[in-house]
């Protein structure tokens, strides 16, 4: 696993900026060379993710580096509480602070006399594992450090834990989530961890009905949460038509209410017309259905249960990230640390429908079907916000590359 | 942010000795220079046979790959960058040994004719010596390899990573006959074949060798010492020019993109003189002409104020050219003060007071237009958010692939263009 052809899989911190980004009210101050900032801008813009007057560097000297030195940090704070007035200013280490070993707990704790905003230290830089473990403190600091525990009750809300920037098409299914969270119960998004929300919204998410855990990586910040403040919670994520109306009854059940029967009606007929599709295997003679995935856990377990309401084998489960977040991970869903076996099982593919990212598509044989499902993204952009992957919307998307994917079988 | 505050900050241009009494605006910046990684990325991506490996986090290969993926010299996501990324065990016990694996699976896959090996920041605190890892895989496998350093921590900004990369290549080279051809070192963008200078030169029947790093082969590295003369084209290039020049014997003429009439005309002359042949007639025609373009726009520009970002040109070059016109120099950022630029300060703080600080710190330069209202802003800005404050952009990217006196033409309209602009922003505005 030395080599790495393509894009590396995206660490720990730049999880965590992505995001930190996300929050509202905030600011983020990198302490570190600042041609890493610079650098990161042009994968922030292309997430959807503002980073004007929200994401700043101090630069490091050799100086800095041998003796230790955090006085530029210290002086960044000020101005930025100064010049800015966020409510939170988040610290982040770089790979160079993490490696000399910048206390950057002790200097938030200390600067905190010196400033209005809140400060918030991220010691981790890059070495602790990929993007899942970075999200997955990125959660539990934000609702340990901001969740209050006396925030007043708001009937009829809900959070988002586990929603990240940094997935394919986020912006998407947070509005398709809002959407049938809306329709099925009459309930509005509070906190959001992390996509489009604000500091607020957090400090007030303990007053919520309900959490929402998309991914395992969000668990501990929903149990944390959960012990705070009373707020229950309901893990899994809305994939396909069936998924979809379970994790709505899941929901209902949780909150003693019932889904909204017009919903259910409409979910239930989605599944009956696509019946068909279990007799498609039977119907083949040299080609029969095959699927791989790859993508977030969430994803490739989520698409998984879409292709078993489908009857169509899914025979490469490959999560995109490590799974050391998840105490009991599905044994099917693989993940591969070195690239080399990736390369492997997309090059080997035959008549597969492939729902995967941009790299698996420069790699599958040409008698394969591709559609994106997951990050990252090399061709094109992500501009619409009402196209999801999640819910009976994505799902309606992904049957569309199913009909394709079925033109090419014999 | 107290403006006043902002200004109290700053040095004035005349104050100034090295650059280390310039000081940054504010302790956070915002975008921050670009990093030496990225400098060796731009410097490889023009050795067309080369690869480059990056040792360093997943970030810092991430964002250089991610920065590539639409290059056509770089061959896109299959291309010839690729990465041998850090983890915790390797920044603790060395990472040279995953390399050396890594290395393997390169001249298996990929067959090139030259590797560069950047390092990155945390690999230059850890230590690993891969000066010596280099030269013990070139000898392995029987290629040249290189190794770069780009740790950010001691440079301003990219400039070091293309200048170690170009530099790297001086091991290329090796003794040749004298085939009568000019290098041109140091273009890092455009197309060198566009430029009015490589008309003067194939006009004159000067066959180009080398041009390191906008376009060329290993082979032609390899071959550069047959060159008569080196161009060097922007500071990065003088170490290289300066070794060609000792081991080779090989004279170099500094002519980067200079704007002032008088100096092209000066390079001109030089880089003719080392050749060893007469200039075209044309020469003359062009320089006459660029001087009479300068003239008629001196009215126009006169008293027009300005704050310098970032542009092609020679920061202190370009100041002076545009204060000896009359204009107001504000504000100039700037990441190098040189020797060669003396000269050129000397002559702006004769003429101006502007103020100086570092570049790529555009967030709290907002309060400094409140203040200072300068009409121009040379550099990458936000357009609209400068015309809102009366302020016209001055743009001047179609430089890339400019050398010679087209540099004045472009820039003395670009300046004119900008100030009616800016005019025309502030008819009927309170701007002041």
């Amino acid at each position: 696993m030395s080599l790495c052809r393509f894009l590396p899989t995206p660490s720990d911190r730049m999880g965590i900026l992505w995001s930190l980004l996300c929050v509202e009210d905030s600011v983020i101050v990198e302490y570190g060379p600042a041609g890493t900032t610079h650098y990161s801008m042009s994968l922030f813009g292309e997430l959807g993710i503002d980073q004007q007057n929200r994401l700043f560097s101090t630069h490091m000297s050799e100086d800095d580096v041998v003796m230790g030195d955090v006085s530029r940090l210290e002086k960044a704070l000020i101005e930025i509480d100064e010049n800015y007035a966020p409510k939170v200013i988040f610290v982040v280490a770089s790979s160079v602070s993490a490696v000399i070993g910048s206390d950057l707990r002790g200097v938030c704790a200390y600067m905190q006399e010196r400033v209005k905003a809140r400060l918030i230290a991220f010691e981790q830089g890059g070495f602790r594992g990929d993007y899942s473990i970075g999200i997955k403190e990125a959660y539990h600091l934000l609702i340990d450090e901001l969740a209050r525990k006396d925030a007043p009750k708001k009937p009829n809300t809900y959070n988002i834990l586990g929603m990240s920037a940094g997935v394919y098409r986020s912006a998407s299914d947070l509005n398709e989530i809002k959407r049938l969270m809306r329709e099925a119960f009459g309930m509005e998004c509070g906190a959001c961890l992390c996509l489009e929300t604000d500091i607020g919204a957090i400090e007030a998410c303990g007053g919520a009905e309900i959490s929402l855990v998309l991914r395992d990586e969000a668990l501990p910040a929903a149990k944390l949460l959960e012990k705070r403040c009373g707020v229950p919670m309901v893990a899994g994520a809305p994939y396909g038509y069936k998924g979809t109306l379970d994790w709505l009854n899941a929901i209902a059940e949780k909150l003693g209410r019932r889904v909204n029967p017009v919903l259910t009606g409409e979910l239930q007929k989605r599944m009956g017309e696509n019946m068909s599709y279990r007799m498609v295997g039977l119907m083949l003679k040299e080609n029969l259905p095959n699927v791989t995935i790859l993508g977030d856990y969430m994803t490739v377990k989520g698409l998984s249960g879409l292709m078993e309401e489908l009857n169509f084998p899914v025979t490469h489960k490959i999560c995109a990230h490590c799974l050391r977040a998840y105490s009991d991970p599905d044994a099917e869903i693989q993940y591969l640390p070195d690239e080399k076996d990736k390369i492997n099982i997309m090059r080997g593919l035959d008549h597969a429908l492939v729902l995967a990212d941009d790299i698996a598509k420069t790699l599958i044989p040409a008698n394969c079907t591709f559609m994106r499902v997951s990050s990252p993204l090399v061709d094109g952009a992500v501009i619409a916000k009402h196209m999801p992957i999640m819910g009976p919307r994505g799902a309606d998307w992904i049957l569309e590359s199913v009909e394709t994917y079925l033109q090419t079988l014999n | 942010m107290d403006r006043k505050k902002l200004l109290a900050q700053m040095m004035r241009l005349r104050d100034v000795d090295t650059i280390k009494d310039v000081k940054p605006l504010t302790a956070a910046m915002f975008p921050g220079t670009h990093c030496p990684l990225m400098g060796a990325a731009m410097a490889i991506r023009g050795i067309q046979d080369s690869m480059m490996v990056i040792i360093g986090t997943d970030e810092c290969s991430y964002y250089t790959k991610h920065m590539t993926l639409h290059s056509e010299d770089y061959g896109g996501l299959c291309g010839r960058v690729v990465s041998v990324t850090l983890d915790s065990h390797d920044v603790t016990f060395g990472c040279v040994k995953k390399v050396e694996q890594a290395f393997a699976e390169i001249m298996q896959e990929y067959h090139p004719s030259a590797v560069f090996l950047v390092t990155t920041c945390v690999v230059e605190i850890i230590g690993d010596d891969f000066d010596a890892a280099a030269e013990g895989l070139g000898r392995r496998y029987g290629i040249p390899v290189m190794a770069v350093h780009t740790e950010h921590f001691k440079c301003e900004n990219h400039m070091p990573g293309l200048e170690r990369t170009m530099t790297a290549c001086f091991s290329l080279m090796e003794k040749r006959p004298c085939n009568g051809s000019v290098n041109l070192l140091g273009q890092r963008m455009g197309n060198f074949e566009s430029t009015e200078l490589s008309r003067m030169l194939t006009d004159a029947g000067i066959s180009i060798g080398l041009q390191l790093p906008c376009g060329c082969t290993v082979d032609e590295i390899k071959n550069a010492a047959a060159a008569k003369a080196n161009i060097v084209v922007g500071d990065i290039a003088l170490p290289l020019a300066q070794k060609m020049k000792q081991c080779f014997g090989i004279p170099y003429v500094f002519f980067d993109k200079f704007v002032s009439p008088d100096r092209i005309a000066a390079c001109y002359r030089e880089l003719f003189e080392a050749l060893e042949i007469a200039p075209p007639a044309e020469l003359q025609g062009l320089y006459e002409k660029a001087r009479e373009e300068v003239i008629e726009a001196k009215p126009e520009l006169e008293g027009v104020s300005f704050i310098y970002g970032n542009t092609p040109f020679r920061v202190f070059e370009f100041t002076r050219f545009m204060a000896e016109m009359g204009m107001n120099p504000l504000v100039v950022q700037t990441s190098a003060i040189r020797p060669e630029d003396r000269e050129d300060i000397a002559a702006i703080v004769e003429c101006s007071d502007p103020y100086v600080t570092k570049t790529a710190n555009i967030a709290p330069m907002q309060f400094i237009y409140d203040e200072l209202h300068p009409m121009l802003y040379l550099g990458h800005e936000y357009a609209s958010r400068l015309r809102q404050k009366g302020i016209a952009m001055v743009h001047t990217d179609g430089a890339g692939s400019m050398l010679g006196f087209e540099c004045t033409r472009l820039v003395t309209r670009a300046l004119l263009m900008a100030a009616q602009e800016a005019r025309d922003i502030r008819k009927g505005g309170d701007f002041l």
